[in-house]
């Protein structure tokens, strides 16, 4: 069973195997990667006589950026606040966040998972972690990944909920790119 | 007539089996330890494995048949990033090794691509000191069928593998082709995964056995085993090199590994109890292979005799 509402896959000549096995293969990257949930919908077309390969998605919902309350347990403490780790993934963009705000003289980690914070100011609304930049950088990587190695020109067009990639191993034209966009149109409309 | 085995055992008392192998004329290719198990490649004359096997038994250890022992294979990929490596590759790397062949992995510098996939010169003589090569290629019939430059110029018989189903009429240049493969992104766990390892397997047998029954119609002055033994026991310090092989055979040679200026006297020097030396019966040339010694034996047209 997909994950996706809609994954599409369209591939140019008699390549039926190379098809399925392209389904199976973009299913195993994005699933390494940890990035199919956040993918709605996927539409990928191959044409291997040019050679070109594209791939256009739409993302589900933003995620939220990570504060320092997602992370950790703030406190009102005597002298400042104090923050207790539960998440340790992000402790280094943590600390980097905190040295920043208050620096370094005003932030203590007295042991592994506390971090002590001598100011009035409460951290707890503070970003940590910019996730869905994060995500788009995970999602270059992946499509990056998927396409075939040889096509080493590449445009990736990323907005706030779609992406539109495309590789090949010729220059990318305009004409090629409109061309394959208006492919990748039909196939979302079919 | 010598079989190609593999016994995998237990380390204690394994001395035993190597001492048999030894006072049977056969000969022991490679011997890896890994903690208490061993795992021995041997070479053991047809009508003396019954007293092999029986000391094995005894021993509690198994023996099974190593159709590739004693022969080099290349597994070439187009290049060494994440699209081609790891899975596929080193499966089939791995595969072939159970089978008892000395494999190694080549990654093409510039391989990819339909229109500019290509191979150079160092790229095809270093295949060509295997005795067989592994493509591997894509899901694509069109990009395989391309990228039949990259193995035209090769000498030794070429496997090819890919997803597709191709006939074998369309690739004049591979010496069988084997599908199903193609670019996968996880390892070989289905039992159909695994038959397709055995093609390969299968497949580069045959290959062997073609370049086996070309040789036998002229056939080398001696054999390369028992030119190991001898490189082993009057070069002693291929022994200290810290390759995990430290040499390698090939159907019509070996591969020294030991700095080809200093030593390529010495092997060149070293005797049989016919009176000849290895140079006379043997060419000693610079291997494209680090700065190893490749040594190539002259088949009895050239020398005269066979012993």
């Amino acid at each position: 069973m997909d994950p996706m509402e809609v994954f599409k896959i369209e591939v140019t000549g008699q390549e039926d195997f190379g098809k399925k096995k392209y389904r199976e293969l973009i299913m195993d990257i994005l699933q390494d990667l940890g990035l199919i949930r956040s993918i709605g919908r996927l539409y990928v077309y191959i044409d291997v006589m040019e050679p070109i390969f594209a791939v256009f998605g739409l993302l589900r919902s933003g995620i939220p950026p990570l504060t320092v309350k997602d992370v950790g347990d703030v406190m009102k403490v005597e002298g400042g606040y104090q923050i207790k780790i539960n998440d340790e993934e992000h402790m280094a963009d943590l600390l980097r966040v905190l040295w920043d705000r208050y620096g370094r003289e005003r932030v203590e980690q007295p042991v592994r998972g506390v971090v002590i914070i001598a100011s009035d100011t409460d951290p707890s609304g503070l970003m940590v972690a910019d996730l869905e930049a994060e995500f788009l950088q995970d999602l270059t990587d992946g499509l990056i990944r998927v396409a075939p190695e040889g096509f080493r020109n590449r445009r990736n067009e990323m907005t706030k909920d779609s992406f539109f990639f495309i590789a090949a191993e010729e220059t990318l034209t305009p004409e090629l790119i409109a061309k394959t966009k208006e492919k990748v149109r039909e196939m979302e409309n079919a | 007539m010598l079989e190609p085995v593999m016994f995998t055992g237990g380390l204690y008392k394994h001395d035993l089996v190597i001492e048999l192998v030894e006072d049977l004329g056969g000969y022991v290719l490679q011997k890896n330890v890994t903690q208490s198990e061993v795992i021995l490649l041997i070479l053991i004359p047809s009508e003396d494995k019954p007293v092999l096997e029986s000391q094995i038994k005894e021993l509690r250890g198994e023996l099974v048949r190593a159709p590739l022992a004693g022969t080099e294979v290349a597994v070439v990929t187009p290049t060494l990033a994440i699209h081609h490596l790891p899975h596929t590759a080193c499966d089939i790397a791995e595969y072939l090794r159970r089978h008892g062949s000395k494999t190694n992995m080549i990654g093409l510098a510039r391989g990819v691509g339909q229109e500019i996939a290509q191979i150079n010169e160092y790229e095809t003589s270093l295949i060509n000191e295997h005795d067989a090569a592994v493509f591997i290629f894509g899901n694509f019939k069109e990009c395989i069928r391309r990228k039949e430059s990259l193995y035209r110029n090769i000498n030794v018989p070429v496997v090819v593998t890919g997803g597709p189903e191709i006939a074998k009429a369309e690739m004049p240049y591979a010496f069988e082709y084997v599908s199903s493969v193609g670019r996968v992104a996880h390892r070989a766990r289905k039992a159909t995964e695994i038959g397709v390892l055995d093609r390969i397997v299968d497949a580069v047998g045959r290959a062997l056995d073609k370049t086996r029954a070309e040789m036998a119609k002229d056939p080398l002055t001696t054999s390369p085993p028992r030119v190991m033994d001898a490189v082993r026991e009057q070069v002693p310090d291929v022994e200290f090199s810290y390759s995990p092989l430290p040499i390698a055979l090939n159907l019509n040679g070996l591969r020294v590994k030991l700095p080809y200026d200093s030593y390529k006297d010495a092997v060149r020097a070293v005797a049989f109890d016919e009176g000849v030396k290895l140079g006379e019966i043997a060419t000693v040339r610079p291997s494209r292979m680090k700065d190893y010694i490749l040594v190539r034996i002259l088949p009895a047209s050239e020398t005269g005799f066979v012993f």
